[in-house]
């Protein structure tokens, strides 16, 4: 019983703890590791690659190697060696060639597919059509360029087979050249400060996050005071109504402003009595669609921490407002919003951090678009540099950097939501000694 | 207590500037179950074609039932993994002793409001790493492990209100600390067990960017990438097919919502969204 006692908060921290470390905490690090790294979808992620692309071979000619070793390195060979028996065998020529080949030319290396046709052609089972003999060739060739080797080994096995054989220095200098791997950098940063896009993604986020946050705790005050004076079955309606947004999956909330704002949609039909002519309204002021989605949302969480605000007020202080005569307006004015200067502080605050931060409803609703970069932020940004471009080079380690940032901002917005609890009380020491 | 008439101007500014939820939710029924008129918002017809994805594939989109199976597998994962780590994690805290509990708490309490979503990039690279990326596993364990912090939290709140008596009493009566926890104390808790149960299926519902990221492949879309497959597909303009796919995925949370609102009130005024 003993051991039980004492081993039990072990057991029952520990599942938490450690999932919370794989999927939380190291992720929270890694991220600042890979920000360091030039990792990309070219470099691949994990172990190392040596590729000799014709960029390769551009660079290598660049620093003066051997013309004749270069262009080597890009030629064909045809070997007939055992795995190019095999690979013979198992394709769809008559045994009786593969068993010809296999007796007379086992062994021999042709430096171009003429020179293999004309062996071929000496054969007497030989090959008739020319999609035979291009099968044989197939089967047999050898190429380095654009091969993939893991290790150096595998490089250097890889050169011996079309037949190149260098010196120890000139096989360290075309192992450096192949090397794809990603390397360990600090340039990231330089780049991310030299970066003509850096400026424009800042304000960009700065313009959202600014009129969003305006959006957002105006209407939450607005909200929450509204339906403060409001009957409780009023109250509770709209109240209810503006939950809405928040509780709908992210993805249907944004379908049905999309909705509201095409060419057939709600706005364009409505506009239509004014003698407006339809339009895709989204793409004609993508920002304001920005601002409206993600400040509908965002209100909800600011009505509620205010609505709960409003209603801790001592009713009588209200009430004594209330005889001296004061009009509501005054009464809100002088003495509901100085009591609830900590909580609109602390909302602004949140949301100021938590919307630099998301970007799930901008990557559905436009995407960054229209156009290049038009309500690209900074967290789409991220997202864009490291996992979904057009570009093809998806770039990690950049990506990272992007993030880096903004695991900055996530750590201030958690340092601060930590000072809003009486952290002492909290820890308040169990009253069972084990 | 203070005077609560109706005052119709402001409830009237009140439903004007609530008119874009309004609007935009009731004709996602609306237009569901309508023949869509190009000039019209107004329905015109009754239809149940829009419906039609519930018994044939939309071409180049998959059927609709393999995305609501795995979302449901995906959101009871999570429902399992966050209540049942939750619930032994949050009576640690609250009432076991133990070294560091005081910087475990802080830790949650920390992460609690993190924004996980800047986390995507290196959760993704590891993934690839250690070989779980798209993987429907993968995704339910990062999503459970994102929202353990906020169920932790949760959960202790809960807990801390179970008088103290009950388990002394236990303890007296000779049951040992993990006998009284689950004797006594967890059936004390099981509103919050509930609460969090509904509000962890809603999230995992509702999850939109790690699987997009974490599991594209086909096999295993969600309902929300299914719906943001066909509202992104270029070919397919057809609003009326969009929102009976939105009203057919929404309904579980609908439902939810309706009857747990005020319980949401509580949880979503510590929400993490934007």
């Amino acid at each position: 019983m003993e051991r039980i006692r004492s081993y039990l908060p072990l057991w029952f921290m520990l599942p938490a703890s450690v999932a919370v470390a794989l999927f939380f905490l190291i992720p929270v690090f890694m991220t600042f590791v890979f920000s360091f790294t030039t990792m990309s979808s070219d470099t691949g992620i994990l172990g190392s690659r040596y590729v000799v692309s014709d960029d390769t071979i551009r660079t290598l000619k660049g620093s003066g190697m051997d013309a004749a070793l270069l262009e080597k390195l890009g030629s064909r060979i045809f070997t007939f060696d055992e795995a190019g028996l095999a690979a013979l065998r198992k394709s769809n020529l008559k045994p009786a060639v593969v068993k010809e080949i296999a007796e007379k030319l086992s062994g021999k290396v042709y430096t171009s597919e003429k020179k293999l046709f004309n062996a071929l052609k000496r054969l007497n089972n030989r090959p008739r059509s020319f999609k035979d003999r291009k099968s044989v060739s197939r089967s047999i060739v050898q190429t380095l360029k654009n091969r993939e080797f893991k290790t150096a080994e595998e490089f250097r096995a890889g050169l011996a087979s079309i037949g190149v054989e260098v010196a120890e220095d000139v096989f360290e200098n075309l192992l450096d050249a192949a090397n794809m791997s990603w390397k360990w950098t600090t340039s990231n940063y330089s780049e991310l400060m030299a970066s003509d896009f850096t400026g424009k993604i800042l304000a960009n986020t700065a313009f959202y996050v600014f009129f969003t946050l305006f959006f957002n705790v105006g209407f939450a005050l607005l909200l929450a005071l509204a339906t403060f004076y409001m009957p409780s079955g009023q109250s509770k309606f709209f109240r209810a109504v503006w939950l809405i947004p928040r509780v709908s999956p992210s993805v249907i909330y944004i379908m049905l402003w999309r909705w509201l704002s095409f060419d057939n949609g709600f706005m364009s039909y409505v506009l239509g009595f004014f003698g407006v002519e339809p339009e895709n309204w989204l793409n004609e002021y993508p920002w304001t669609f920005v601002i409206f989605a993600n400040g509908f949302v965002g209100a909800s969480m600011g009505m509620i921490i205010f609505a709960s605000a409003v209603v801790a007020i001592p009713s009588d202080v209200l009430h004594a407002a209330e005889v001296d005569g004061a009009y509501k307006w005054q009464q809100i004015r002088r003495i509901i919003l100085p009591l609830m200067a900590w909580p609109i502080l602390f909302i602004t605050t949140y949301q100021t951090l938590s919307l630099m931060t998301s970007f799930e409803y901008i990557l559905l609703l436009t995407d960054g678009g229209p156009g290049f970069f038009t309500t690209e932020v900074w967290a789409l940004n991220a997202y864009h540099t490291a996992l979904s471009n057009y570009f093809g080079n998806l770039r990690y380690g950049f990506g990272a950097t992007l993030a880096v940032m903004l695991v900055g901002v996530g750590i201030a917005m958690s340092l601060l939501y930590l000072r809003l609890f009486d952290f002492k009380k909290l820890v308040a020491e169990p009253q069972i000694e084990n | 207590m203070i005077e609560r008439k109706t005052n119709w101007p402001l409830t009237i500014f009140l439903l004007i500037v609530s008119a874009p939820i309004l609007i935009m939710y009731v004709w996602l029924f609306v237009d569901s179950i309508s023949e869509i008129n190009t000039d019209s918002i107004w329905p015109t017809e009754f239809t149940l074609r829009n419906w039609r994805f519930l018994v044939e594939e939309i071409p180049g989109h998959g059927s609709v039932w393999t995305a609501l199976f795995n979302t449901t597998v995906f959101a009871s994962s999570v429902v399992a993994i966050v209540v049942i780590l939750s619930s032994t994690a949050g009576y640690a805290l609250s009432r076991l002793k133990f070294p560091y509990r005081a910087q475990f708490l802080g830790m949650v309490l920390l992460l609690h409001s993190f924004p996980s979503v800047t986390l995507i990039i290196s959760i993704f690279l590891m993934l690839r790493m250690i070989g779980l990326f798209d993987t429907l596993i993968g995704v339910i364990l990062v999503k459970a492990s994102l929202e353990l912090p906020f169920g932790i939290w949760i959960m202790k709140g809960f807990y801390d209100t179970v008088p103290w008596e009950i388990e002394m009493a236990g303890v007296q009566d000779g049951a040992s600390r993990f006998q009284v926890w689950y004797k006594l104390v967890l059936p004390q808790i099981m509103p919050g067990i509930a609460a969090l149960s509904i509000f962890s299926f809603m999230a995992g519902w509702s999850e939109f960017v790690l699987p997009l990221i974490l599991a594209p492949s086909a096999e295993m879309k969600l309902m929300s990438v299914y719906l943001a497959g066909l509202v992104n597909d270029d070919y397919l303009s057809d609003f009326g097919l969009f929102k009976a796919v939105g009203l057919f995925y929404i309904i579980p949370v609908m439902i939810f919502y309706f009857f747990t609102q005020d319980k949401l009130m509580n949880i979503y005024g510590g929400g993490t969204k934007g």
